[in-house]
């Protein structure tokens, strides 16, 4: 049998997902910034530079990189394999990224037509690094759960959406649209939506809420179909919206459907769990099963209303349950990876995870970005709540920053002192086994 | 009789719901967690032990891996007796948030762990051992732990 690929043993280094998590909130907080220097009547629209940019800096620069730290680190555990050069296809996975995505930010912004052009060409470049190199991985797994299957088809969706992107993007540069260009952008972010993003958070909640909180299981259905039926939902909307538009809707309510059942089903287990202990992450997931819940009736409600409210549906959902769900993960997987390397190391005296991020401080972050979150919506109605919206969103992210790299400064302080064993030995003896 | 990865991921799921009662029970009252606490230590020993003096040692004689993955699953194993042994400290101290610090990391380095074990090690050891399944699974069942 060939285990080759296999890495039970092997995670990846620290640096390889902290430096995605890290940065992450810095692109909500230029966002934020955006929003700010954005006139609301700009922003009601999806279709509108201002609004396209700040969703980028979301979409692009927090979810993406936390999802793409998250799978670099989640790889070898959930699924057993290992990234090629894990180190090298990281950092030049994040070079591309983040030079990308701050040269499509400044570049349709400000309206320089080299720097979107090379923003198409490096977020093509980043995506498609990181997509490829995780779908490599994952042909050696031995073991195809369903959570495998559907970090594989959101890895689909994310490959599409980064083509079609990369079209929509260079058309900005060139200055000219093409008859389906609208047809394009739809599919392009809603694939983005709940096919990459969604489907990825479902499938590793069919692990980590059962796991970390000793939930009932999800039903076999969920898991077996729940995926597959999604999918079908997302290119059956595609389909309709091509050639019968006005159907469309049918196949909304198809993929809503599930994504509603996906929420309930969370806030279910979350009150069925047998572990109590409440936390910052559980507040997240009960946000975001609220949001998501919220959303998928706006998404369906905004069609009569010729999809006047799109911008609150995306608030909702992308904000309200993604950027939830995210956040709320930042808050156990930095501090447990600065524990995780030390205590590898050999660093026994150290703070446990409870000690390392500031409960009163996550606190404050939760409440603000919930309060900004619900000025966002209502300031669709209400433009002057736009600016206070943004001032509060800031700050949130700002003490998110703080938050997240609290424990890695303590990890910074920790190595440069003498760790309590040697464990050098131990490495050299695992080193080999590679 | 169940096969060797049914009967230790079964195993998993019981350590777990004892995991979740001693937190329930250092939560209400810490004073007298303790015998939720020893529960929770005991089972989970006796699984680390069911794997490291039983199947481990079955996979690695029949695989020649003895440096592989189960030299990493110990590891993990001794990382996670240090954690428990700080928890037990803790309810000795009377110290919720340090019982709560530590048990926090466990439950995540456990789970972790658990992936592992239940998406590799014991889908290779199924493969490798299919044949003396039952007689491993009869092993660990009977084990007495030391």
């Amino acid at each position: 049998m060939d285990f080759n690929g296999l890495s039970v043993d092997q995670a990846p280094p620290i640096s390889a997902p902290i430096r995605f998590f890290l940065t992450a909130p810095l692109f909500a907080i230029l966002a934020g910034v955006l929003i700010l220097f954005s006139d609301a009547a700009s922003l009601a629209s999806r279709h509108s530079i201002e609004a396209i940019v700040i969703t980028h800096a979301i979409t692009i620069g927090f979810l993406s990189f936390v999802m793409f730290g998250a799978l670099t680190q989640m790889l070898p555990v959930l699924a057993g394999v290992k990234i090629a050069k894990v180190d090298f296809v990281s950092r030049l996975s994040y070079t591309f990224l983040l030079s990308g995505v701050l040269s499509m930010i400044f570049g349709l912004w400000l309206n320089i037509q080299i720097l979107i052009f090379a923003a198409s060409a490096l977020l093509g470049g980043g995506f498609l690094i990181t997509i490829i190199s995780m779908l490599l991985a994952l042909k050696n797994v031995i073991n195809f759960t369903p959570s495998i299957k559907a970090m594989i088809t959101s890895l689909i969706f994310a490959l599409l959406i980064t083509l079609i992107g990369v079209h929509l993007l260079a058309s900005y540069g060139v200055g000219n649209f093409s008859e389906s260009h609208l047809f394009f952008a739809n599919t392009h972010s809603v694939w983005a939506i709940f096919g990459f993003a969604g489907i990825l958070i479902i499938g590793v909640a069919f692990h980590i809420l059962p796991m970390f909180y000793v939930a009932p299981k999800f039903k076999r259905f969920c898991k077996q179909r729940v995926v597959l039926l999604i999918s079908l939902g997302l290119l059956f909307w595609m389909v309709l919206n091509l050639f019968l538009d006005s159907y469309a809707i049918v196949a909304k309510i198809w993929i809503i459907t599930f994504f509603w059942a996906f929420a309930t089903t969370v806030h279910i287990k979350l009150n069925t769990r047998r572990r109590k202990v409440s936390d910052i992450t559980i507040w997240y997931w009960r946000s975001a099963s609220v949001f998501m819940t919220l959303g998928a009736f706006s998404w369906v409600i905004n069609d009569f209303f010729n999809s006047e409210y799109i911008v609150i549906v995306s608030v909702m959902i992308g904000g309200g349950f993604i950027l939830s769900i995210m956040t709320g993960m930042l808050y156990k997987i930095v501090p447990f990876l600065v524990w995780f390397h030390l205590n590898a190391k050999g660093y026994m005296s150290i703070p446990t995870m409870n000690e390392m991020i500031n409960k009163r401080l996550a606190t404050a972050q939760f409440v603000l970005f919930i309060i900004s979150l619900i000025g966002f919506v209502v300031s669709f109605f209400a433009p002057y709540l736009l600016s206070l919206s943004a001032i509060a969103f800031i700050i949130s992210m700002l003490i998110l920053e703080y938050n997240v790299i609290s424990p890695v400064l303590i990890y910074l302080k920790t190595i440069k002192t003498k760790p309590d064993f040697d464990m050098s030995m131990f490495a050299a003896t695992t080193q080999q086994q590679k | 009789m169940s096969s060797i990865k049914e009967y230790l991921s079964t195993d998993h799921g019981r350590c777990d719901e004892l995991f979740a009662s001693m937190e329930d029970a250092v939560t209400k009252d810490i004073q007298s967690a303790k015998e939720a606490y020893e529960e929770f230590a005991n089972a989970t020993e006796r699984h680390f032990q069911m794997e490291e003096r039983v199947m481990f040692l079955e996979f690695e004689q029949k695989t020649g891996m003895t440096q592989g993955p189960t030299a990493m699953m110990r590891h993990e194993h001794a990382q996670m007796r240090n954690l428990i042994s700080d928890m037990g400290e803790a309810i000795d101290d009377k110290d919720k948030d340090k019982f709560f610090g530590s048990s926090e990391t466990l439950m995540i380095l456990m789970q972790q762990h658990n992936m592992k074990e239940e998406q590799m090690l014991y889908t290779m050891a199924q493969q490798h051992l299919s044949a003396d399944s039952e007689r491993i699974v009869d092993m660990m069942n009977s084990m007495i732990v030391e």
